[in-house]
């Protein structure tokens, strides 16, 4: 039980990172019907960067071990907002040279060109940072709250609020204001929106900017639980695409529901037989496109004839 | 290409080869040429799925998996001899094949990428857990190589050998990717509903196309075990399939020779930067990201656009008239309707664009079907074509029920159409959107495809006789050669009737071919209606222009909202009250 009540909870925490990143590629598909494939290699200099910044503000080299007395909330917090920031940055290169050749352009070359870019950014991230990985402490601490018996990692209840705030702020912005209107209405029909007034353009590279933000996001809050290395992103994009698909890549709550999904079953599956986990998941998901096309949560569209 | 380049770039890669041997070649280079080689087989299938069926994979890993697998383990746990344990792993990856496609065929875009790259990370995680069987990253040991005169394959062997197998391969693949499978895979690609309705199965086209593409896969995987002699789980991971996406793409998909421009290139480039691992990378992503920019169409693409487009004047031989009374067996048995629809019913949520409706068309006469827009008069004709299946009613053709059969039997059951909204197969050429549209009557077997069998060159040149002839019969002769989408709109409209007129249809549904023309075109269009009609094939027409609807029509049917309300002559429909209410907006009675 107590096993059990563990797996919930790193589940969750998981499935919230899971939940981001797919949210970031259900807002650039929603308004370009592309999203970045090489999303995995944003986390690494959202989790790099942030430390790196730690590091040097407690005036060690960038690349180093951390105490973790030297992670207080403050510069976790200000960590976690650069890196966000900058790999939002990221976001409008990768914009401007793997989306904007290729948007409306029949086939599949957008998926190499964003690859192509993830690449560069690992292999850019590799030449600062070299191979290994970086312990990161937790702001928190690494003592475990027990809960009921169960001992629960103070990051992942971190990275459960900090994810599910976030993804509420972002569905309130998608719903109720005017730039989510803006987006949806790109989304619907860029010619109509452009006759409004609506800079398409403007709001597309905002569309990346967000998803981009997300994928660094993400990579400094997974940090203490995963460590930081150059290599840590690719799995996790690759899930986070997953759950985009079984929620259903066009609905921004089927995104979210789709990564706490698959965290959940990553995490009860572990306990069950770790290696099962990918085979278990990636089955499930083919099983569930077949029965539902357009995922769990996704409207079907239908082709006029 | 045409023949005589063809044969002298096969001459010339064969000659090479039979260079190899006499020239001092070091195994260094000698593994790059092989790996070319291996790269290629790999590519050349995966493009029959990826640029000519259109399906994206990116989960090839898988396959080569499977064949390498295949391969080291009947050999080293079965003790099968190597030749045959390559045979078992083509097969292996064929049967793999189709297991990929199961659930591929039926999903499209990110899902299918979803689907694929889930296989790919499935197979990756058995061949690298369960270690009893796989030996995971430890590997395999000992694969026995072939033999030759009882003497193991050295590299030069293999360089030969897998040389060989890429010119066998380029030969069927090109044997078969010419003709009638090969535009059928375009066809599927480029719009399946029109791929549909003249006959082709989308999910048997697209279960091939996944299975040709598995069964190089797993040869590549297999000539790869047995070369190294070694196999473990590190060679299968998400960056291989991914790498075989990129060897068809950046050579250019769709193209016969694109994957030979694509493993050359990116082989020697792989080889060359091997040196320097950084700067390998940083050149792979920079390929990625700018190449297809420059190129979108891939080396091939971008090569074929320096070369002249020739195309000489095509004349067929056959008479038009001939070629339009093709497969007209006279009208159905016992002289009964040729078509029954009745209570034909179809909702989509509150809208109900078709409610019971039922009438009957008479063989050799045109059938028109009126009713302002919104009447459920487009809907109809989709559920009588079976792109779209109805919630209940009867649709019996010659007699036989064909309410949801799928549409491509039910286009093989003699019933042809064209689309409102065009859908042409728009950047092949005219002639080879009729070919298209006669894939039904290109009598070949697939195996006769493969090798290219004289059989086949007859029936190729059959079919292309009987669609030029249809070409001018429809005013399109002169421009056989031009793509479909370079032709004006008036144009388009008819090559859409050439081609389903290639189907050799008992039943015509022409869904608004009067749209968007001009008067000129208009009455020209009610001229080649009335010698199709000459010819024998019933014709159901839905049409606003009611010049052409009352000159060219013995019987009328109108719809309004989704309901029958009148039918007959042209003369008592335009005296109808009730479609004269429809039409005109008034109470009835008033």
């Amino acid at each position: 039980m107590t096993a059990f009540l563990q797996a919930l909870a790193s589940g969750l925490a998981l499935g919230a990172i899971y939940g981001l990143i797919a949210l970031g590629f259900n807002i650039t598909y929603a308004t370009t019907r592309t999203f970045n494939f090489g999303q995995g290699a944003f986390l690494v200099p959202g989790s790099l960067v942030g430390v790196s910044l730690v590091l040097l503000s407690v005036g060690k080299p960038h690349f180093g071990n951390l105490a973790p007395a030297e992670m207080t909330m403050t510069a976790y917090l200000l960590a976690t907002l650069a890196s966000t920031l900058i790999v939002g940055l990221i976001g409008i290169a990768l914009y401007y040279c793997a989306i904007k050749p290729f948007v409306g352009v029949a086939g599949l070359n957008w998926v190499l060109s964003t690859i192509g870019f993830g690449i560069i950014l690992q292999n850019t991230a590799l030449a600062i940072w070299g191979p290994a990985s970086i312990a990161v402490p937790s702001p928190l601490g690494s003592d475990v709250y027990r809960i009921a018996g169960a001992g629960i990692r103070p990051q992942e209840i971190l990275v459960a609020v900090v994810a599910v705030a976030v993804m509420a702020g972002l569905d309130y912005v998608l719903r109720a204001t005017k730039l989510g209107k803006a987006l949806r209405a790109v989304a619907f029909n860029p010619q109509a929106a452009s006759i409004v007034g609506i800079n398409v353009e403007k709001i597309v590279i905002i569309a990346f900017v967000i998803s981009s933000a997300l994928a660094g996001l993400a990579g400094i809050l997974i940090a203490p639980i995963t460590t930081a290395s150059v290599f840590i992103g690719m799995g996790v994009a690759l899930k986070a695409f997953s759950a985009a698909i079984l929620g259903g890549l066009t609905n921004p709550r089927g995104c979210m529901a789709g990564g706490f999904l698959l965290g959940l079953i990553e995490a009860l599956v572990g306990l069950w037989r770790a290696e099962m986990r990918e085979i278990t998941i990636f089955l499930i998901i083919i099983v569930v496109l077949v029965v539902r096309p357009a995922g769990l949560f996704g409207t079907k569209t239908v082709e006029k004839i | 290409m045409r023949a005589p380049l063809h044969a002298a770039g096969l001459a010339a890669i064969l000659g090479a080869l039979a260079l190899v041997p006499l020239l001092p070649i070091n195994d260094f280079y000698l593994q790059i040429l092989f790996t070319i080689g291996v790269n290629y087989l790999a590519a050349a299938g995966l493009n029959v799925l990826v640029g000519f069926a259109g399906q994206k994979s990116l989960g090839h890993a898988g396959l080569f998996a499977v064949g390498a697998y295949a391969a080291a383990l009947a050999n080293v746990d079965f003790g099968l001899p190597p030749w045959l344990s390559l045979v078992l792993a083509a097969a292996m990856g064929g049967l793999f094949g189709l297991v990929i496609a199961a659930p591929s065929v039926r999903v499209s875009g990110p899902s299918l990428a979803m689907v694929t790259i889930g296989f790919g990370i499935v197979v990756e995680k058995i061949v690298t857990e369960w270690t009893d069987l796989f030996k995971g990253q430890a590997g395999i040991y000992g694969i026995a190589a072939p033999s030759v005169m009882g003497k193991s394959f050295t590299n030069l062997h293999w360089v030969l050998f897998v040389g060989l197998l890429c010119v066998l391969t380029h030969l069927v693949l090109r044997s078969l990717l010419n003709g009638r499978y090969g535009r059928a895979f375009m066809a599927v690609q480029l719009a399946e509903p029109a791929a549909e309705s003249v006959g082709i199965s989308v999910v048997r086209a697209k279960t091939l196309a996944f299975v040709i593409s598995a069964v190089t896969c797993a040869l590549a995987g297999a000539l790869v075990a047995q070369q190294n002699q070694y196999f473990n789980s590190d060679f299968i991971t998400f960056n291989l399939s991914i790498f075989l996406l990129v060897v068809v793409i950046f050579g250019g998909s769709g193209s016969l020779y694109g994957p030979l421009f694509g493993s050359v290139i990116l082989t020697l480039l792989d080889a060359w930067l091997a040196r320097w691992p950084a700067l390998q990378h940083f050149t792979y992503g920079a390929l990625l990201l700018f190449a297809l920019y420059l190129m979108p169409n891939g080396i091939a693409g971008a090569l074929a656009r320096l070369a002249p487009r020739s195309g000489g004047p095509m004349r067929p031989a056959i008479t038009a008239s001939a070629a339009l009374s093709r497969g007209q067996t006279g009208t159905s048995a016992g002289g009964g309707p040729l078509l029954a629809v009745s209570g034909l019913y179809k909702a989509y949520g509150g809208i109900i664009p078709v409610k019971d409706v039922s009438f009957t068309i008479s063989p050799g006469k045109v059938h028109a079907l009126i009713g302002p827009n919104g009447a459920g008069k487009t809907t109809l004709i989709n559920l009588i074509s079976g792109h779209v299946p109805p919630d209940r009613g009867h649709i019996l053709f010659a007699g036989a029920e064909i309410a949801r059969m799928p549409a491509h039997r039910i286009a093989a059951s003699g019933i042809a159409r064209t689309f409102q909204n065009l859908k042409l197969f728009g950047h092949l050429s005219a002639l080879d959107n009729v070919l298209i549209g006669a894939h039904l009557h290109v009598e070949t077997g697939l195996g006769a495809a493969l090798t290219g069998l004289p059989a086949n060159r007859r029936a190729e040149a059959e079919a292309r006789e009987e669609a030029l002839a249809l070409l001018s019969e429809l005013g399109l002769g002169e421009r056989a050669g031009d793509a479909a989408s370079a032709l004006p709109y008036g144009l388009q409209r008819r090559l859409e009737i050439a081609r389903a007129l290639a189907t050799r249809p008992r039943l015509l549904l022409l869904d608004e071919p009067a749209a968007g023309l001009n008067p000129q075109e208009t009455h020209e269009l009610g001229a080649v209606i009335r010698r199709i009609q000459a010819a024998g094939i019933t014709i159901l027409l839905i049409e606003h222009h009611m010049d052409l609807v009352m000159g060219i029509s013995d019987h009328v049917i109108v719809l309004d909202y989704g309901e029958k309300i009148a039918e007959g002559t042209p003369e008592t429909i335009r005296r109808n009250p009730k479609v004269v209410a429809a039409y005109l907006g008034l109470e009835e009675g008033a």
